[in-house]
């Protein structure tokens, strides 16, 4: 019976490394990927952002003000203006990306102790820009207020500046990121997106290869051959085998030597990540061998799932919470793999979760991978049936 | 005649019952647009769920919890007896973060000795952390500048404004870039599909024929239909996505629908391009995948282009999808933008003329050699059955 399974699976290796579609999407795709996807982000922080700075005040504080917007890492000063109207000018040319302007009489203001409002403005296209140049003009212009508080109240209350310190941020914080501790945004979207990867390239290969169905119309010279007239549980696992190996080996490229080359934190655990690839390859290649056989034509698939990887990435809680995502669309999320698959990964690589932290999400992508098997069974059972004249399935 | 010819081979490639040229050209930009636009219908990042892990039991940690659970981003979650019981939480993903309000903090506050408070986030989702972590340190700086401070104004505050997105909303912020990648990755797939299924399917003759035997009449019966419904297709979209933004003015619309026109046009171009150098519509599709996939990644809306590597810079100019968000981008501030955007304009333009014109001789190209094989073929066919006899 093993000999049986495994010889489908090496035919199906055999016709997955002369078509070229296949390789395309089964082999180059995955490797590729792992590496094109990363480089954008490979400096993880975004530094010296151009931005601006509009002194209306013009005065001692103001300069000071400057002074320390210009030291801060985030942001590169590029000039300093005295009316809205250049930097409005500057920005719209893309030259500066934000600026913060000083209001006027901001030193006699604040010295009368009269509250000052420093406005800051970003671009509105661009997130990242928005928090690194209101992080950074946001410190500096709170520090200025800060130091201004600690003088007033050591000059009004009569105590040394260490009380005052202590009197004006009685309970100060201490942030500090758990998984990510530089704060990168490859950390953040690259480990997501390589579990959308894996996933939208396994469909779609299996979906060119026609699942397993028999008689695959473009294997004509094979039509014959004993492996393409298999019963069907040898065909569907034996090809299901193949996929399998094949992509545990890219699970383990991408923990072996993606996640070392880029540095990405690795912290998973054997136990919860062989676990992990089983059910969630398992759910994966039942779901590209009932998908394969909807399709008539091979590429049609290929043109189907290009669009829906966007939404898809989405869907997997990576970037937007799905506690906001309207409920009928959470409810369509849940006969994808990747939306309990991202979730866990990034718990077990990155977050080093034990398997009793990823159980829940492992439980439901192997009550996919069992429904899915039922279906894919069955609609490969209909279609073994059904003569078709079209397309070349 | 030329005409004639024209409206007959449009007929026949856009309306012979061909579903999937349908679905690849409106249904599913259009569909997929509107659902991510949905997806970020709550368009503010709320409700951040949070932990907090009480050793003190005083009046203060009791005043900073109840401020904590009435601010509108936050959503204490969970309390936790430990911090072991926390950060498993975060690991599971039911809390993005949790802060400690540490052993004796108000007698210790009340001694002046700044007792600190830990705050700890995941890390793994860059907008929640963000709101999460900003919202915590705001409200308990609030909290804590009311202890001793409470008559005392802090004498500089700030206030951020992001201009173009009045609201920061994050469906104004990515939404409109996901529509024009959408519709970038659209063209592609279009122009690869239209150019080749002629090919796939042995019918350039029979298209030929259409077009009176003519290979120009051919090429703008292919390409012209495919990229007016797909530029109305965006501007409908990128419409419906702009509603919660300032309202564009003449100039501006004009401007963003002509680089989201040529965008169009040099992306269904490079389709064609793929198609003349593969022959092959698997390949060219997966070659359009390849390249219009990832490309948003690259555009630098999400992650700038000035802080990614020389490499990928130049990648990124290549890309038109990165020249139509520049413009998009600088419409958001007004006519003051209208003069730079010409010159970002002029970049795409001549990028829609480079593709086309090749996609046009490449497959000028390639029709007549399949047109020369097919009748081979069918010559083989008439003579074989008379050879056997």
């Amino acid at each position: 019976m093993i000999r049986r399974l495994w010889k489908v699976a090496f035919a199906e290796w055999k016709l997955m490394y002369t078509d070229p579609a296949a390789v395309l999407l089964l082999v180059v795709a995955g490797v590729l990927y792992a590496f094109y996807y990363p480089t954008p982000y490979i400096h993880q922080t975004v530094t010296k952002v151009p931005v601006a700075i509009v002194d209306m005040d013009n005065t001692a504080m103001s300069r000071d003000l400057i002074r320390m917007a210009s030291a801060s890492q985030q942001i590169e000063v590029k000039a300093v203006y005295s009316e809205m109207m250049q930097a409005e000018e500057a920005m719209s040319r893309d030259e500066i990306y934000g600026f913060m302007a000083i209001p006027e009489n901001m030193e006699k203001d604040i010295r009368s102790h009269r509250q000052v409002t420093v406005n800051i403005f970003t671009h509105g296209a661009y997130v990242m820009f928005h928090g690194a140049i209101g992080t950074a003009f946001s410190t500096c212009a709170l520090t200025l207020g800060a130091t201004n508080k600690v003088k007033q109240i050591a000059l009004s209350k009569k105590v040394p500046s260490a009380k005052a310190i202590a009197m004006r941020d009685p309970f100060p914080l201490s942030i500090q990121t758990l998984y990510n501790s530089t704060g990168g945004y490859a950390n953040y979207v690259v480990p997501s997106v390589l579990v959308v990867i894996l996933q939208q390239s396994l469909i779609i290969g299996i979906c060119v290869l026609g699942g397993s169905r028999a008689h695959r119309r473009f294997r004509k010279k094979m039509r014959n051959s004993p492996v393409e007239n298999e019963t069907l549980p040898y065909r569907y696992f034996g090809r299901s085998l193949a996929y399998f190996v094949h992509y545990c080996s890219f699970i383990l490229f991408y923990h072996c030597i993606v996640y070392n080359l880029f540095d990405f934190p690795r912290r998973g655990e054997l136990l919860p990540m062989v676990v992990f690839s089983v059910v969630f390859l398992a759910s994966t290649i039942n779901l590209g061998m009932v998908v394969s056989q909807v399709f008539l034509r091979r590429e049609s698939s290929m043109q189907l799932f290009l669009y829906l990887s966007i939404p898809i990435l989405f869907l997997a809680n990576f970037s937007w919470p799905s506690y906001l995502i309207p409920s009928w669309m959470v409810a369509v999320s849940y006969i994808l793999p990747s939306t309990f698959a991202v979730p866990a990964w990034l718990s077990i690589e990155q977050m080093g979760g034990d398997i009793y932290d990823v159980a829940p999400r492992l439980y439901l992508l192997a009550v996919q991978a069992v429904v899915y098997l039922a279906l894919g069974l069955l609609l490969t059972r209909a279609r073994d049936k059904v003569k078709l004249d079209i397309g070349d399935m | 005649m030329l005409l004639q010819g024209f409206l007959k081979t449009v007929r026949k490639i856009y309306f012979s019952h061909n579903l999937v040229l349908w679905l690849i050209l409106l249904v599913l930009p259009v569909g997929v647009s509107v659902f991510m636009l949905g997806l970020f219908s709550s368009q503010i990042v709320q409700h951040v769920p949070i932990g907090i892990v009480r050793q003190d039991d005083s009046y203060l940690a009791d005043r900073l919890e109840s401020k904590l659970r009435s601010s509108p981003v936050l959503n204490v979650k969970m309390i936790c007896h430990d911090m072991g019981e926390c950060e498993h939480a975060v690991i599971r993903g039911e809390l993005q973060g949790f802060l400690v309000l540490p052993n004796d903090l108000e007698r210790r506050a009340l001694r002046f000795e700044s007792p600190v408070i830990p705050v700890y986030s995941s890390g793994q989702n860059y907008l929640t952390n963000m709101f999460a972590t900003k919202e915590i340190r705001a409200v308990l700086s609030a909290a804590g500048s009311e202890m001793f401070t409470a008559q005392m104004d802090d004498p500089v505050k700030t206030e951020i404004h992001s201009v173009g997105n009045v609201e920061g909303n994050y469906q104004g912020f990515l939404g409109l870039g996901l529509v024009t990648a959408l519709f970038h990755l659209a063209a592609m797939i279009v122009g690869v599909y239209v150019a080749s299924f002629p090919l796939r399917d042995h019918r350039v003759r029979e298209m030929l024929g259409y077009a009176r035997g003519s290979r120009f009449t051919l090429w703008f019966a292919s390409v012209v239909p495919m990229n007016v419904i797909l530029w109305l297709g965006m501007i409908g979209c990128y419409a419906y996505s702009h509603r919660l933004l300032a309202p564009m003015t003449l100039n501006e619309f004009v401007m963003t629908a002509a680089a989201q026109l040529f965008m169009i046009l040099a992306c269904s171009g490079a389709g064609i391009v793929f198609v003349g150098v593969t022959g092959v519509m698997r390949i060219a599709t997966g070659a359009a995948g390849v390249i219009g996939s990832p490309a948003f990644a690259f555009a630098g809306q999400t992650f700038p282009v000035m802080a990614m590597p020389f490499a990928v810079r130049c990648f990124a100019f290549v890309l038109p999808l990165t020249h139509a968000l520049k413009i998009q981008s600088m419409m958001l501030l007004g006519d003051l933008s209208m003069g730079p955007a010409w010159e970002v304009l002029k970049v795409l333009i001549g990028m829609a003329l480079f593709w086309n014109l090749l996609g046009a001789f490449l497959m000028s190209m390639r029709w007549k050699q399949f047109a020369r094989r097919e009748a081979e073929f069918e010559e083989k066919m008439r003579t074989a059955p008379e050879a056997s006899a």
